[in-house]
């Protein structure tokens, strides 16, 4: 196990091109995917936090439901909208990186809109207090609740981001892990594992390591940053 | 301008029961009474923040400006919160302008540039009342604008409050703790509580310049 460490640490430092290909389409189908989430997902988040009427907490509920949507569930979802008989089918999204996209923006927009929603529902009377009796607009005051929470949009990012890296059952699904393609780190484990090339397979595990610490550590310094 | 009668209860406990009354345009009107006997509730639905029982916020066909007795400071500079209540009868410069000279008048010019929510209790309320002052209302309602300021500070604000009322020809509706500033600044005083009641103030008395 050790020696198979030591030698995935070697590869990282190698110069693998293949291992640096994988590398790049998972931070590339990651980055996309989080970023593309959350600009959908903080305006419908601040919205339905703030905002006041009837039906909100089914809609808050709806939302829930859909933050633990199984991956898998939403790459047989996305695959059957994508394949030849999907309705889809003209895109010929399927087993291609935007496909990808679609999928994980499929999974982690609810998230994006559950978190910001929680927290602007906790800001938004005193915010909604002062800009009512202001006289801001709606939209303005929209504006405003965003700029409260831009600590909270960026945690929420790197969240997305922490979580789009990780996924691994819709990306196989529309992917295909499709080699020089589609395929991203999880998916390459999961092959390399099953042709018992430990190393290659450890060597990505170390990299989604060490991503993850640092996504965590920056997400942790803005929380911290956010409570001063 | 007609205050209609209006309720409000909170889980079945009452917090306002208030008969209505008639207001004067372009008077000051100060709302006193001890701690819990509705006048902030009475603020914030005149305001339109909070629906009384009947659930009708009151036409008052006026433009309202209101300012909460905690008032938030935005996430960003002190100028930048105030020019967040620009004028639009005003060019950018003219709003840029009337935003310096009110910040000198609360007087916390040297704090302009810094980060509003890094600045004191005080200093915020002073702040959160320049901002509110930048725009032209008919009808100006202020919950304790000066409970967390100091003395001297509170000189600057009812200056400013008079000044504004003065300029404006608003009508104002006060909610203070203190009678001495209901006397101070007050055209007529409304008493909250059990029974409300009301007394006139000799205007001449009234120092307004």
């Amino acid at each position: 196990m050790l020696t198979s460490l030591g030698e995935a640490i070697n590869l990282i430092f190698s110069g693998d091109h293949i291992l640096y290909q994988i590398i790049g389409v998972t931070l590339r189908m990651t980055f996309l995917s989080s970023l593309l989430a959350l600009l959908i997902g903080v305006p419908i988040g601040s919205w339905l936090g703030s905002a006041r009427f009837k039906g909100r907490k089914v809609l808050v509920v709806i939302n829930r439901a859909f933050m633990g949507l199984p991956p898998v569930v939403c790459g047989l979802f996305c695959y059957l909208l994508f394949s030849g008989v999907g309705p889809l089918r003209g895109l010929h999204l399927l087993y291609t990186v935007a496909g990808m996209v679609i999928a994980q923006i499929l999974l982690l927009t609810p998230v994006s809109i559950g978190m910001q929603e929680t927290y602007v529902n906790g800001i938004s009377p005193k915010i909604l207090e002062t800009t009512k009796g202001l006289g801001i607009g709606r939209g303005k005051a929209l504006l405003l609740t965003i700029n409260e929470s831009r600590y909270q949009i960026i945690s929420i990012f790197l969240f997305l981001f922490g979580r789009a890296m990780a996924e691994v059952g819709a990306v196989s699904i529309v992917g295909g892990a499709i080699m020089f393609k589609t395929n991203v780190m999880t998916t390459a484990i999961m092959n390399y594992t099953s042709m018992g090339d430990f190393k290659t397979a450890l060597a990505l595990g170390v990299v989604l390591l060490i991503i993850g610490l640092v996504v965590n550590i920056i997400v942790g310094l803005f929380q911290w940053k956010a409570d001063r | 301008m007609i205050i209609p009668a209006l309720k409000k209860t909170y889980k079945g406990q009452i917090a306002l029961d208030y008969p209505g009354t008639e207001i004067p345009d372009g008077s000051i009107v100060a709302i006193c009474g001890i701690n819990g006997c509705g006048k902030s509730t009475l603020a914030k639905i005149l305001a339109g923040i909070v629906m009384p029982d009947d659930g009708r916020t009151p036409d008052l066909g006026m433009k309202v400006g209101y300012l909460t007795q905690a008032p938030l400071a935005f996430k960003m500079s002190v100028r930048n919160n105030l020019l967040q209540n620009s004028d639009r009868a005003l060019s950018k410069e003219e709003n840029k302008i009337r935003a310096d000279e009110l910040i000198r008048a609360v007087g916390i010019e040297a704090l302009a540039g810094k980060n509003a929510q890094k600045l004191s209790g005080g200093e915020t309320a002073r702040m959160a009342l320049a901002r509110l002052l930048m725009k032209k209302y008919d009808l100006l309602i202020l919950d304790e604008p000066t409970a967390a300021v100091d003395v001297k500070s509170v000189e600057l604000a009812e200056k400013m409050i008079l000044n504004y009322h003065n300029d404006t020809g608003c009508t104002v509706i006060l909610v203070t703790h203190s009678a001495s500033q209901a006397e101070r600044l007050a055209d007529r005083i409304i008493y909250l509580g059990e029974q409300p009641w009301e007394r006139s103030l000799n205007e001449n008395n009234l120092d307004r310049t």
